[in-house]
Formats: C-alpha cells, sequence, structure tokens
C-alpha cells in the first residue's frame, strides 16, 4: 500500500512539473501581452498630435528633483496643433490628472470613461516666449537676477511689467531664464493653478496669483485595431514610444530569413541527403555527423563573431541584409540538415530498393522518389528552421545592433535591424513606454512563430494524406 | 506512332545515355558531398578564425593573467583581462538555471514518457515544444521586465539588473529542451528492462527508480551537458537582464557580466575594427567554443553509445 502511494506522489509530482513549466510560460507570456496594452493610448495622444518626453528639475536649496512634461514635437495640422499647442509647451495635466511623466498622460487617456472617442480637458503651460517674455540676467546689488525684459502679451496681461524681477515661484527660487519657465512648469503641476509668484518690482515685493496656463478641450481616439495596424505599419521614430513602428524591423527580418533561406536551405538539403543517401560509413563520415551536431550547440554570440568578420569584414559585405543573412544560414544550416535527415530516414528502404531494381541511378533514386516522398517532413523542419532565425538576436547584434535603422532595407547591401533586436533595443531603454512597445513587439513575434508552426504542422498533415492516398 | 530508330540512332542512343547518366551521378554525387562536408568547412574555419584572431591577445597577455585574472576591464587605462569575473558569472547563472532545469525537466520526461495516457501526452509534448521555439530575447524581456520587478517585492535590495533573475528564466527556457533529450533516452531504454521488473514484482515507480533511470543515467548525464552547454552559451537574457557589471566574486542579486555578455558588450561598442579590444573578443569566444566543442563532443559520443547498446 505504501509503495503504491509513494508511486502516485511521485506521478503526481512529475505531472506538476510539466503543468508549472507551461503554465509559469503561459503566465509570463499573458503578462507581457497587458504590458503591451497601453500602446493604445500611446497611439491615441500621438494622433491627437503630441510627443511627449521628460525633463527634471532639480529644486534649489533641497536634494530634490522635481519632473515636468515638454511636448517633444507637436504635429502639424493636428488636432493639438489647431488648438494653439506647439513644440516646447509643457503638458500639466490631462481628465485632471497631474502629468509629471509621459506614461501618466497615457494612462489618463486610456482610463478615461467613454468610448472609442472622448474628449478631454488638457491643461498645459506655453513655451517660456509666450508665457513670459524676454527675460534676461541682471546684477543688482551683487545679486544675480532674473529680470523680465520684454513681457509677452500673456505675462503683461496677467499684470507684470518690464522690468520685474522674479524671485521664486510657488516656492521655488528662480535662479536663471530658462529655469523660471521650468519653474513655473513644476510649480503649476505641483501647487495647481493660480500659482504663486514672488517678484520685485522698483525694490518691492509683490505677490501675485496668475494662472499662466491654457486650458482646452482634446478629443483622443482609442481604436486598439488601428493602434496596432499603425505600430506595424509605420517607420520607426526612435525616440519616442508612441510613435514606435516596427515595419523597418519587420521587413529587415523577411529579408534577412528571405536570404538565409537561399543559401541554407539547398546547402542543408544536399548535405543530409549526401550523409544519409551517399556516404559511405567511415571516419570522415562519423566525423562530420559530431561536428554537425556540434555545429548546432555552438553559442549565438560565437556564430556572431563569424558572421561580423566573414561575411562583413572579410568578404566586404559590411553590416548589410546579405550579412545577415549569410550569418543566419551558418546558425540554422546543422539545423536544417538534421531535420532533413530525419525526414530522409523515414523513406522506407523497399522504395529505394524498387528503383535501384528497375535501373535507376542512385541521384535518380533520390530525385523522383526519395526527395519527394520526404518532401512533406523536410518542408516540416525547415519552416520550424525558419521560426528559429526569426527569434534570433545575438548574432545579428553585431551586424546591426544600436543602429537606429528608420527605414525599410532597399537592397541585399543595405544595413538592417531584425524584430528580435528591435526588442532588445526597446528593452533596454528606461523611458516611459519603450517597455509596453517592446511587449507589443514581442506579441508580433509570438503570434508570427504561432502561425508559422501552426501552418508547418498544417502543411505536414495535408501533404502526408495526399501522398497516402 | 514514333518514327522506328535507324540503327546508328539507336547505337548512339545506347552508348551516350548510359553515359549521360553516369557523368550526371557523379556530378550529383560531387555536389552533395561538397554540401556535406560543408560543416567541417565551417568547424574549421571556425578553429582558424579564432585562433589567429586571438593571437595578438595572447601573445600581449599572460595566460596566468587571463585566466585567473580577477579584474576585467578592457576599456580602462591601464587594461587588465583578467576573466575569472566573467568565468564565475556564467558559472552562477548557468547553475541557477541548471538547478531550474535539470530536476523539471527531468519530472517531466518521466511524466511524459512513462506516466501520462496517450491523449494527455498529445496535447503536452506540443506544448513543450511550442516553448522551446519562443526567442531567447523574449524570456530575457520575461527576466528583465516581470521576474526582476516581482522577486524585488520580496527581496527589495535585489538589483535592477542580477544574476538570480536571469539565470532563473534561462532554468524556464531550458526545460523543454533537457525534457525532450532525456525523454529521448527514456525512450531508448528498452521495455525488456521494464518488464523484467515487473515480472520481479515491482512496481512502476520502483522499475522507474531502482532499474530504468540507472539504465539511463549515462544518457541523462550527457542531457545535463547538452544543458549545461546551452546555460553557458545563452546570449540574449544574460545581456539584457544580468547586467554590464563585471564583479569578483560574483553575487547573484547583483548586476553581472557572463563571457557572452561580454562579448556582446565590446562587439556593440564603438570600437574600430583594428583595435586591440577585438582580439580579447575573440579570445573569450575561443575559450566559449572550445569548451561548448569538448562538452557537446562528449555528449554526443555518449548518447550514441547509449542508443548503440540499447538497439
Amino acid at each position: 500500500m505504501r509503495r503504491r502511494a509513494l508511486g502516485w506522489a511521485f506521478a503526481a509530482l512529475a505531472g506538476a512539473a510539466v503543468g508549472v513549466s507551461l503554465l509559469a510560460v503561459a503566465l509570463l507570456v499573458l503578462i507581457t501581452a497587458l504590458q503591451a496594452g497601453p500602446i493604445t493610448a500611446m497611439r491615441a495622444v500621438a494622433e491627437a498630435g503630441i510627443s511627449l518626453s521628460l525633463r527634471s528639475l532639480e529644486i534649489p536649496g533641497t536634494r530634490e528633483a522635481l519632473t515636468y512634461v515638454p511636448m517633444a514635437q507637436v504635429a502639424a495640422g493636428s488636432p493639438a496643433a489647431s488648438l494653439g499647442m506647439a513644440r516646447g509647451d509643457a503638458l500639466i495635466a490631462v481628465a485632471g490628472t497631474g502629468v509629471d511623466r509621459p506614461s501618466r498622460a497615457w494612462e489618463a487617456v486610456g482610463r478615461a470613461p467613454g468610448g472609442r472617442s472622448v474628449t478631454l480637458p488638457v491643461v498645459w503651460l506655453p513655451r517660456a516666449e509666450v508665457t513670459l517674455g524676454g527675460l534676461r540676467m541682471e546684477s543688482r546689488n551683487g545679486e544675480t537676477r532674473v529680470v523680465l525684459a520684454s513681457p509677452s502679451a500673456a505675462a503683461r496681461e496677467a499684470g507684470l511689467q518690464p522690468g520685474d524681477a522674479l524671485l521664486a515661484v510657488g516656492g521655488i527660487p528662480i535662479l536663471g531664464t530658462r529655469q523660471a519657465w521650468e519653474a513655473l512648469a513644476v510649480a503649476a503641476r505641483t501647487h495647481g493653478v493660480p500659482v504663486e509668484l514672488v517678484l520685485e518690482r522698483e525694490s518691492e515685493r509683490l505677490t501675485l496669483f496668475w494662472d499662466p496656463t491654457r486650458q482646452a478641450e482634446l478629443t483622443f481616439v482609442r481604436d486598439p485595431l488601428r493602434a496596432w495596424w499603425s505600430f506595424l505599419t509605420t517607420l520607426n521614430e526612435p525616440r519616442y514610444p508612441e510613435r514606435a513602428g516596427l515595419l523597418p524591423a519587420f521587413l529587415g527580418s523577411v529579408y534577412v530569413v528571405l536570404v538565409m533561406a537561399v543559401v541554407a536551405l539547398p546547402l542543408g538539403i544536399a548535405g543530409a541527403v549526401y550523409l544519409e543517401e551517399y556516404a559511405p560509413q567511415n571516419f570522415f563520415t562519423r566525423a562530420m555527423e559530431v561536428l554537425v551536431a556540434n555545429l548546432a550547440g555552438i553559442p549565438s554570440a560565437v556564430v556572431g563573431i563569424i558572421g561580423l568578420e566573414v561575411f562583413a569584414r572579410a568578404l566586404g559585405a559590411g553590416r548589410s541584409v546579405l550579412a545577415g543573412g549569410l550569418t543566419l544560414a551558418v546558425l540554422i544550416l546543422p539545423i536544417v540538415i538534421v531535420a532533413s535527415r530525419e525526414a530522409l530516414r523515414t523513406v522506407p528502404r523497399t522504395l529505394r530498393e524498387a528503383a535501384f531494381a528497375l535501373g535507376a541511378t542512385r541521384w535518380e533514386t533520390v530525385r523522383h522518389h526519395v526527395l519527394p516522398y520526404a518532401f512533406p517532413a523536410i518542408l516540416t523542419g525547415t519552416i520550424l528552421s525558419f521560426s528559429r532565425a526569426l527569434g534570433e538576436a545575438a548574432p545579428l547584434l553585431f551586424l546591426g545592433a544600436f543602429l537606429f535603422v528608420t527605414y525599410v532595407p532597399q537592397g541585399l547591401m543595405d544595413s538592417f535591424t531584425v524584430v528580435p533586436l528591435q526588442i532588445f533595443e526597446w528593452a533596454t531603454r528606461p523611458q516611459d513606454g519603450f517597455a509596453a512597445v517592446a511587449a507589443a513587439a514581442i506579441v508580433v513575434l509570438l503570434s508570427l512563430l504561432l502561425l508559422l508552426n501552426a501552418g508547418a504542422i498544417l502543411l505536414r498533415n495535408r501533404l502526408q494524406r495526399r501522398w497516402s492516398e | 506512332m514514333a518514327k522506328p530508330l535507324s540503327l546508328a540512332e539507336a547505337l548512339r542512343a545506347y552508348t551516350q545515355a548510359p553515359r549521360g547518366r553516369r557523368r550526371r551521378e557523379g556530378l550529383a554525387r560531387a555536389v552533395l558531398a561538397l554540401a556535406g562536408s560543408l560543416s567541417i568547412g565551417i568547424t574549421l574555419l571556425i578553429v582558424a578564425l579564432f585562433v589567429h584572431g586571438s593571437l595578438p591577445f595572447l601573445r600581449t597577455v599572460p595566460l596566468r593573467e587571463f585566466l585567473l585574472g580577477t579584474r576585467w576591464a578592457p576599456i580602462h587605462e591601464p587594461a587588465t583581462y583578467g576573466i575569472l569575473p566573467l568565468v564565475g558569472a556564467t558559472l552562477v547563472t548557468a547553475g541557477i538555471a541548471l538547478a531550474v532545469a535539470v530536476p523539471l525537466g527531468l519530472l517531466a520526461a518521466v511524466f511524459l514518457s512513462t506516466y501520462a495516457p496517450a491523449g494527455l501526452r498529445r496535447v503536452l509534448k506540443p506544448a513543450l515544444e511550442l516553448l522551446a521555439g519562443i526567442p531567447t530575447v523574449v524570456y530575457g524581456f520575461f527576466a528583465l521586465r516581470l521576474v526582476t520587478p516581482f522577486l524585488q517585492r520580496f527581496f527589495p535590495s535585489l538589483g535592477f539588473w542580477n544574476g538570480l533573475s536571469a539565470g532563473l528564466v534561462m532554468g524556464i527556457m531550458i526545460i523543454p529542451y533537457m525534457a525532450s533529450l532525456s525523454e529521448d533516452v527514456l525512450y531508448a531504454v528498452p521495455r525488456s528492462l521494464w518488464e523484467g521488473a515487473y515480472a520481479l514484482g515491482a512496481t512502476r515507480f520502483e522499475a522507474l527508480v531502482r532499474v530504468v533511470l540507472p539504465a539511463a543515467l549515462s544518457g541523462i548525464g550527457a542531457a545535463f551537458i547538452l544543458a549545461l552547454t546551452r546555460a553557458v552559451g545563452e546570449t540574449m537574457i544574460v545581456a539584457l537582464a544580468a547586467g554590464r557589471t563585471p564583479t569578483w566574486p560574483p553575487d547573484p542579486t547583483q548586476p553581472l557580466l557572463t563571457l557572452t555578455a561580454a562579448i556582446v558588450n565590446i562587439a556593440t561598442g564603438d570600437h574600430e575594427a583594428t583595435a586591440f579590444i577585438w582580439s580579447a573578443v575573440f579570445a573569450i569566444g575561443l575559450l566559449l567554443f572550445l569548451t561548448t566543442l569538448v562538452l557537446n563532443t562528449v555528449s554526443y559520443l555518449v548518447i550514441q553509445r547509449f542508443r548503440e547498446r540499447y538497439a
């Protein structure tokens, strides 16, 4: 009885091992897919015309630094531009949420209740020239001060006059001409408007309550389908995750794998045919077998060095699509050989013997009988090696890494990037939004691989069925 | 109806056709043999390339300093090339990975080959194969963006980059590999061994533990070695999640620089093609290549011999 119980306990443990492994990865994939969610809201903000970045301002006298979010780009003709927003303005709040980093704005747009299209109040601080006007540094009684030289229309309206020295805003001392506006942006976000502005006019201290911000309603279109489609089909804008596009990497992947296929498939299948159908059993063949098994086990970083040294430098292909394809071919060749050999081994001996008996030479036998019979299995193995190549990043890191490829390669000698490398590049960037974009690219890559694998299995089943009829 | 052949035409057909076929046969054999020996060519090319490339390095840096030095600072002035921190980091991450992958992979193989009903097996095996198809850069993202933040909830001192989560995720990545290798080995054990054990009154568990696993031990050892080379050669996970700081002694909770990550580090840096630092890349590459060559060859031969013994 105890012996049986022990056996069952072990069986349960072994089953749990499989379950845990599968569940762990499924969970990781699921969470990654969820992390890609924000790209809908990111695209919505980008389509409204706004690209955001992040700056921080050290608060004088403290060790604290507060952040604000400048608009790095406002697209011409966009809804944001028609409201008067422009490059250099600072985004203060969206839908009542203070924006201290770009992700806050995206979250606010993403979370806002409503359907596909939402209209939200947006608060922003126009750039320094519009808000304040011309400033200069002035020395008075041994102290340097920021003096308003030529106030803008908005500043004049608020009661500021030429010659006013700006001392502090919202408790933050004003120390420089650029910093004056930054302090205004930070104060407007942290203390709300109107902000308390301390200034000196004709040796007298004045406190002014002023709302330098502007407010308007901006419509955001949250459309997941459109967001993913434009993510897939636009060129990459490397600085802004909300405008990131996968197109160059995607087409780069396709081109590199095509080059690899043209090189590796004929060579791999031919090599497999030789080893399986022709080669005599001797030391040489055995060594070849060991080396093929070994080639499959070489660290891909080592293959990458070969790619860089042999294809890019010695053969002069440069860091190009051609060099990338050849590098992948070295990596995939042993896989194609092993898969094709296994396929050839499933061909029954009787088929070959029948062909020989009819007077066929070995090549005729292979060409007309063995290869067609093994074709479905070879095809499956080949497609699986494609999916391996599509996911490979390490060997290509040496050929295209950290080149910001923002265009689609046009020819064999163009530089390129591939989807896994783009994921690597995005995953290493600490700025807001790049993790979401990397997660989105992962979703695309995994779907593609899943499709490819399913296609391989489907194709095999269909071809095999036809053959046996 | 076809025109009858003249005697001359028939003669020509008789003498030429076989020669043409023979020539085609010879050509096919030559081309195929060439393709077949390409793998030998590539391997020799790699060896030649790496030996040649690392010669300047091996001439300049004393082997003792290279292999036993504890400071890796190739771009500092003066540069030091002690590889021990890199080896240590590689062993730490690979050790964590194997601690995850070997027990889980082996248990999974045992479950699939002996316990799982056929229907369940038909579902689980492709699912495990699917896991093996996930690109390593994706696992790297898992380690950096999901596992590290999760672990940091429990160990706040864990670095943003660390060897621990890189190793754990690498382990998860290797599970299907280890499982499929060990399953092949378990399948190669003949049924007669099982049946002999059952005949002596053993339960399935006893037959497995006392008879089948010991019989499969050399094959499982080979699978272990293959998993080890996989962990040692893994690049993207460590490059993303383990950081880029060579530390000695290696601490899994802090950033580490493995051998592969060191190669990536230099190769993606902005160095002249002729810079001395490239020869350091070749030296590390040579070390990695030779290690994996030896380990792979040993385990390949062990598995071959294992199959033959029970064939």
